[in-house]
């Protein structure tokens, strides 16, 4: 991983800037919430303490079953009786259901004013009129029909059946006690549909008792009596739950902005209910101004609640809330909610109402949390742009700063790694004054890099100076030694001599070897260029190389006989003397050695190669520098500068030289300027 | 009277084997170790041959110092360089100053006295009246075996003792190849590929000077070279 993509990485840790912003943000809400709860508790305490004034309101102090209790809704406005459900005030939700015999029966009781209405909804396969002329009220017809059961906790008082002759409107039939009549306070209309038959009615309140039944006899025909469909299982219908205008208009009193109060008697009927906890300010601009953005925002970022939908009262009438449940059995409790689509929370309060030491109901408080919400919006939009702005510019910052830091770290790399590439050593590194560790890296490159350059160029002189200084002693060795010549010496001093001697010639060979090379930059520097035919200067010489090596196969083999070169023809055949000769050494008896010569405009190559042992590897670039040979021990007196002095005739006529590992051996290839390619 | 030899050389064990050799030759011989204790002797008696060497103790150039200052006081004295400095930058500068001749120490002794013999015998040619006898004339050129010297278009060229027998190695038969070997052995020296192509390249240079259109001196590549002769 380079220095980029981990300084990229350790920038991510950025992010946990916004992330912490936003756990502050919740822990404030959470602490907000929880003061807004104990504000609320206080206030609900408050109500259930002054509503324990009216234990009468709260109907019942004890519930043993629950399952046939009926609840009267509130209706805002009256409906019209026509049969259809669409004109209530109260949501299809609110529609109590109960197993049928054609399928589920659903049914809802309103109460506006002094008005019950009834509104059933019956699946009827085959709907069996009571027949026109049926004298329905006297006697008893099989056929489809509702019937509403009221009576107390004791009996029931009366009945009123709806039996229809036809579809439309219809006369009820009141049965109280042992009298049967057509009731006439009560309006209702039968309206078939697709899948039965819908019945809606009016009817007085003060025909109900406290409590109420709903029955659905489904008849498949005039003789049979059919099946009841029963709103309560035991004898008597269930309680009648409705609300209190008293308590009404008690809680409406304590309904401020932004806080609902309900409240509901024992078994959880809603007894009164004011206010709407959705928001303080009905038009205010929050709705509009939440985006999707945002929405997301608080989903992903802000602790999630319950959905604050729930908080609703519940269209069946009856609260079930956890929260409201934990009251209902005498223990107070709070819970909240969060709209999923604006982020807005409710915090609900449900207390316990007490009328002595008997819990008479439950008073509920729902406030929304807007001054949190509009506080805690602010508050996340700045820290959303602030956090974002922020790592973006930490981001962009590191991603800039790293790039920087690595590109100058490449850059004094491949500094370094070029400063060696030429013949000079370039001590001048990128960064060499910076006041940092990459400054100090750098210095300390360009100071192993001068020293090594002084090494390289101290390696390069060696040979010059150490034939110059040796050749004084080794002047006098031999000059005492040709001088004992005349000397009348015996057979065995004469043998001792004529040894010195041999081995000062050798010295001299030596000697004269090192300092080839600076003859020959010395040759280059003064000598004249002259244009030559390259390949009859490579023809005649192989020639030569023949009977020089008798023992080795040379072939020359050329693409072109008309390859001209600017140059001096004694250097770039003495270098070719020395690749000659460093074939020979390397290649075994009767060994072909073959040397090419191919051309294009710009360039003459000329590839000598031979058989042999290949170049090792690490020797590859150093193979042409002063001093290095890649021979085992036992050739002595080899010194390692003919393929230095091969390359300095090279690179003096502008060109290269290269060794290559081939198939069975070894080739070298010069590369020339052919003449006129170059501008000079 | 034997022929006075000076060796200006700053290395005694160098000057003393020298000296050995030239006295075992029959010359008598002079020893200075530095250019002032020479300059003086040489003020009150010139030598009839100076070999110096061109560092002389701490002065660096001391030898050219020494020829340039005999060259001008005599002009047929004849002054080879013997040295160790084998640069050919070295070699022109001491050949231009007058020397009549550059060698480095690799020579052996043998070959220093056949120089030097050769020098004295080129001197006392000069003063006698011109042989023709020991003339060679091959086209253009004319060779003077007494006195070594070499006649372009009968115009003389300048050269040295070494460059005289190299020439005279090649024109003699004109159109056979020497190789080097063959010229370094005529020309008595110990001399490496690189000193020879450098006095081949003076050769030519020499000559071109006097004329222009010369190219008698060709390069055989690999083998060597070869007078041409029209």
């Amino acid at each position: 991983m380079n220095l980029r993509r981990q300084l990229l990485l350790v920038s991510l840790l950025s992010l946990v800037l916004p992330w912490a912003g936003c756990q502050f943000i919740r822990e404030t809400e959470s602490a907000l919430r929880e003061g807004q709860k104990q504000m609320l508790s206080g206030t609900a305490l408050a109500i259930a303490d002054s509503l324990s004034q009216f234990p009468d309101e709260f109907s019942v102090t004890e519930v043993v079953d629950r399952s046939g209790e009926l609840y009267g809704h509130p209706l805002s406005s009256i409906p019209l009786i026509d049969g259809y459900f669409d004109d209530w005030s109260i949501p299809p939700e609110s529609l109590r259901t109960m197993r049928g015999v054609d399928g589920p029966i659903s049914f809802a009781i309103g109460i506006r004013g002094q008005h019950a209405f009834l509104y059933v909804d019956v699946r009827d396969d085959r709907i069996v009129y009571s027949g026109p002329g049926a004298n329905v009220v006297a006697e008893d017809i099989f056929s489809d029909r509702v019937v509403l059961v009221t009576g107390n906790e004791t009996e029931i008082t009366s009945l009123f059946d709806f039996v229809s002759e036809a579809p439309g409107s219809l006369v009820a039939i009141n049965r109280t006690g042992d009298q049967r009549f057509a009731e006439p306070r009560i309006l209702a209309h039968w309206e078939d549909t697709a899948t039965g038959y819908q019945l809606e009615a009016r009817l007085p309140r003060h025909l109900l008792g406290s409590h109420l039944g709903l029955v659905v006899t489904n008849t498949k025909s005039r003789d049979d009596p059919g099946i009841r469909s029963s709103s309560y299982s035991g004898r008597l219908p269930g309680r009648f739950a409705k609300t209190s205008p008293l308590l009404q208009s008690v809680v409406a009193g304590y309904a401020q902005p932004g806080l609902r109060l309900i409240v509901t008697d024992l078994a959880g009927w809603r007894l009164a209910q004011a206010g709407d906890a959705s928001r303080s300010q009905p038009d205010s601009q929050t709705d509009e101004g939440i985006s999707r953005w945002m929405r997301l925002a608080y989903s992903m970022l802000l602790e999630p609640g319950k959905e604050a939908l729930l908080a609703e009262p519940h269209p069946s009438g009856r609260e079930q809330q956890n929260y409201i449940a934990q009251a209902l059995n005498a223990k107070a409790d709070t819970s909240w909610f969060r709209s999923r689509s604006d982020g807005r929370a409710v915090v609900a309060v449900a207390q316990p109402v007490w009328s002595g030491t008997v819990q008479t109901g439950v008073v509920i408080l729902q406030q929304g949390t807007d001054a949190i919400l509009s506080l805690r919006n602010q508050a996340l939009t700045r820290l959303m742009n602030f956090t974002l702005i922020a790592t973006l510019a930490v981001v962009a910052v590191l991603l800039g700063y790293s790039s920087w830091l690595s590109l100058r770290i490449r850059r004094l790399s491949n500094a370094a790694e070029s400063a060696l590439d030429g013949d000079k050593v370039d001590t001048d590194l990128p960064s060499a004054l910076a006041n940092d560790e990459i400054g100090d890296l750098s210095r300390s490159f360009s100071s192993v890099l001068r020293q090594l350059g002084e090494y390289n160029d101290y390696l390069r002189s060696l040979a010059a100076r150490l034939s110059h200084e040796m050749r004084t002693p080794l002047t006098i060795v031999t000059s005492s030694l040709e001088n004992l010549d005349h000397e009348p010496l015996t057979d065995e001093a004469a043998n001792y001599t004529a040894r010195a001697k041999e081995g000062a010639i050798r010295l001299q060979k030596i000697l004269s070897a090192m300092s080839e090379a600076s003859k020959v930059e010395e040759l280059m520097e003064n000598a004249d260029s002259e244009r030559f035919n390259l390949h009859e200067a490579l023809t005649s010489t192989v020639a030569a190389y023949g009977d020089a090596y008798p023992d080795r196969k040379f072939t020359c083999e050329s693409d072109s006989s008309d390859v001209d070169i600017d140059g001096s023809p004694e250097l770039i055949i003495q270098m070719l003397d020395k690749l000659a000769e460093n074939a020979v050494d390397f290649s075994a008896p009767n060994d072909p050695i073959s040397i090419r010569l191919s051309s294009d405009t710009k360039s003459a190559l000329i590839t000598v190669s031979n058989p042999g042992p290949p170049l090792p590897d690490r020797m590859r670039t150093q193979l042409f520098d002063s001093l290095v040979s890649v021979r085992d021990r036992g050739k002595d007196k080899h010194l390692g500068l003919g393929l230095y002095i091969a390359r300095l005739i090279a690179e003096g006529h502008h060109g290269s030289v290269s060794a290559d590992n081939i198939d069975d051996g070894v080739a070298f290839e010069i590369r020339l300027p052919v003449a006129g390619s170059r501008q000079s | 009277m034997s022929k006075r030899i000076a060796i200006v050389e700053d290395e005694a064990a160098i000057r003393e084997n020298y000296a050995a050799a030239f006295r075992r030759e029959g010359y008598s011989v002079e020893l200075y170790d530095a250019r002032k204790p020479a300059m003086e002797a040489f003020d009150a008696r010139l030598p009839d041959l100076v070999v110096i060497d061109i560092n002389l103790k701490d002065d660096v150039e001391g030898g050219f110092e020494l020829c340039r200052n005999l060259r001008s006081r005599a002009s047929d004295l004849p002054i080879i360089f013997l040295t160790a400095r084998d640069s050919e930058f070295d070699a022109v500068s001491g050949l231009r100053l007058g020397a009549d001749d550059y060698l480095t120490k690799d020579i052996s002794l043998p070959h220093l006295m056949a120089r030097i013999a050769a020098l004295f015998r080129r001197l006392d040619a000069m003063q006698k009246p011109q042989g023709e006898e020991s003339r060679i004339r091959r086209g253009n050129v004319e060779l003077d075996i007494e006195r070594m010297t070499v006649r372009w278009d009968d115009k003389p060229v300048g050269l040295t003792l070494t460059e005289f027998w190299m020439v005279h190695a090649l024109a003699r038969y004109p159109g056979h190849v020497k190789n080097r070997q063959q010229l370094m052995d005529a020309a008595q020296a110990v001399l490496d590929d690189n000193t020879i192509t450098s006095h081949v390249k003076r050769i030519r240079r020499k000559f071109v000077a006097v004329d222009p259109d010369f190219a008698a001196i060709e390069t055989v590549y690999g083998m060597g070279y070869r007078w041409l002769s029209d």
